[in-house]
């Protein structure tokens, strides 16, 4: 090592020293060293920002499963066969469906006009579109329950239209994503023939997204059930109402019956989604 | 003639099927028209309270009180803010960690023991997809007490789901010369694992982390409902004091806040891939 170096300065070319061989050179090394210790910074000074007790964070694991053991098992099964819960849970199905229906009917022109290739105006229609979408998916589905139901009260309604809100925005920004991809050749062969925008939306693009539209649509009901399930929490009607109700009374049995129910309607839910969805798939 | 006749019966064919498909589409619309009525009936028309809502301007007066905005609120909202965002990066990375094993159990390819350690990770990623963030936050805390720590162990076990999932499937895609290629070098499993398997995951990976981040963003945002810290306790407060344009403010503020985390996410996926 020595002597090359030696040999480099006798020749006078001291602008190449031999190097060991690294993965990361000098200033990429750097940018990388320094993103990790920004990193780290930024989560010690957060867990102290937060106030967040490690020595609970440490013991959790034995309280959790004290509190499981001791406070929730077992279920309350005879709880959830109840007609007035079965009851409850039907009127979560049709919340989730009629919140999905409405929320994709609502989201097939938000889609459209959110699309930048599709939109009738990309000045004004599509940022107001693309800002709709992302307000309605950005306001949590239980804020909605809570707006509705402050301004409707309580029931079912309130419910349906909260979910109606998060469905806009789950699915219109799928449906509008799913029409940017979109093969562009019929959409000009069909603009070419002198047809409205309309037409073009119905012959050009619609027959290419129909089968993908209505996969995200069965997603989407599948999402809304998800959150059906909790809307009740603030009053919107449904198991929720069940759930906030035995959580508020320490009835800790039913409460985990009821979770044990929501993680099984949940499942199955899933299950119909991926067999419809499938189906969908191969009729295509 | 043979050709055409069977042109014929072919077109026959097709027109049989296609009435047949058209009376099974028709009796489908039928049915789902039954089910919307009646589920709009017993939903909206039986069980909404017509008398509290009142007429149509009653109920746009009580949208109108929501117009405007609380503008005392301000000072108070950059620290829950700041706070919604600290809980949803932590929850986030610590639901990437108790990801690891759902990820290594849940991939069918590199599954260490088929018949138990799969379902057990496919049992991990289903529970914590099924059960809302908002019960998660009830039940931790119920374990460790109000505070940000709830918050951020929702979150973290809320996210592992998703986060697991679409690694899992991401890995069961792999390409696997690069694994045999290790193997055939001599590695062993971990090395393996950190030379072929990660590099070829670690792109999705990263976008499926930045992706549910930008979700838990939406999410820490409503935990102080449950006593989890956040935006959520400062719209609580608002809620239960009346003071409707304080709850359009702090609406606003967490719009703001998603759109920040759409950004950054937006940023960084575009300088990863």
């Amino acid at each position: 090592m020595a002597s090359t170096e030696a040999s480099h300065r006798e020749r006078g070319d001291v602008a190449s020293p031999p190097r060991e061989w690294r993965r990361f050179k000098f200033p990429g090394s750097l940018y990388r060293w320094g993103g990790l210790l920004l990193a780290l910074v930024f989560l010690s000074y957060s867990v102290a920002y937060l106030n967040i007790p490690l020595e609970r964070f440490i013991n959790m694991f034995g309280r959790v499963g004290s509190l499981v053991t001791d406070r929730y098992y077992p279920p309350e099964i005879d709880y959830v066969t109840d007609p007035d819960y079965l009851a409850s849970v039907v009127d979560t199905i049709q919340m989730s469906y009629l919140g999905a229906l409405f929320g994709l009917l609502m989201a097939i022109p938000l889609g459209w006009f959110g699309s930048y290739n599709m939109t009738p105006s990309r000045r004004y229609v599509y940022p107001l579109a693309r800002f709709m979408t992302m307000s309605a998916r950005a306001v949590h589905e239980t804020i909605w329950a809570i707006l509705f139901v402050t301004i409707l009260g309580f029931g079912m309604m309130a419910g349906v239209l909260a979910l109606t809100m998060f469905c806009i925005g789950f699915a219109g920004k799928l449906f509008a994503e799913e029409i940017e991809a979109i093969d562009m050749g019929p959409v000009e062969a069909i603009r070419a023939t002198g047809a409205s925008e309309l037409m073009v939306m119905a012959y050009g693009v619609f027959p290419q997204v129909r089968v993908a539209f209505t996969g995200i649509g069965i997603y989407t009901w599948d999402v809304a059930f998800r959150a059906a399930t909790v809307v009740g929490f603030f009053g919107a009607g449904g198991m929720g109402w069940y759930l906030k109700r035995n959580i508020l009374q320490i009835e800790t049995y039913r409460v985990s019956a009821i979770l044990l129910s929501i993680v099984v309607l949940v499942l199955i839910a899933e299950g119909a989604s991926a067999w419809a969805r499938a189906l969908v798939a191969k009729a295509k | 003639m043979a050709s055409a006749q069977a042109t014929a019966e072919q077109v026959e064919r097709i027109l049989a099927a296609r009435s047949k498909n058209r009376l099974f589409r028709s009796l489908f619309y039928v049915i789902v028209l039954a089910l919307v009525v009646w589920s709009v009936n017993t939903t909206i028309v039986e069980d909404t309270d017509w008398k509290r809502m009142g007429s149509v301007s009653s109920v746009l007066e009580s949208v109108a009180e929501f117009i405007g905005f609380d503008f005392g609120l301000f000072p108070n909202l950059l620290e829950p803010a700041i706070e919604t965002i600290m809980v949803a990066t932590l929850g986030t990375l610590l639901g990437v960690v108790i990801c690891v094993p759902a990820i290594w159990f849940g991939a069918l390819n590199i599954t260490p023991f088929m018949p138990i350690t799969y379902p057990v990770a496919r049992l991990m990623m289903t529970l914590s997809r099924s059960i809302h963030e908002i019960v998660w936050a009830l039940f931790f805390v119920a374990a460790v007490g109000l505070g940000a720590l709830a918050g951020v162990l929702a979150i973290a076990v809320r996210s592992v789901g998703f986060i697991a999932k679409l690694s899992a499937e991401a890995i069961e895609d792999l390409d696997h010369r690069p694994v045999e290629a290790i193997r055939a070098v001599g590695g062993n499993e971990f090395q393996v694992f950190i030379y072929a398997i990660l590099p070829q995951v670690l792109p999705t990976m990263i976008g499926v982390i930045i992706f549910e981040w930008e979700i838990n963003i939406r999410r820490s945002s409503i935990l102080g409902l449950v006593g989890a810290g956040g935006l959520g306790l400062v719209f609580f407060r608002q809620l239960n004091t009346f003071n409707y344009p304080g709850v359009t403010t702090v609406i606003v503020a967490i719009l703001i806040l998603i759109l920040f985390g759409e950004i950054v996410s937006h940023l960084v996926r575009k300088a990863i891939i």
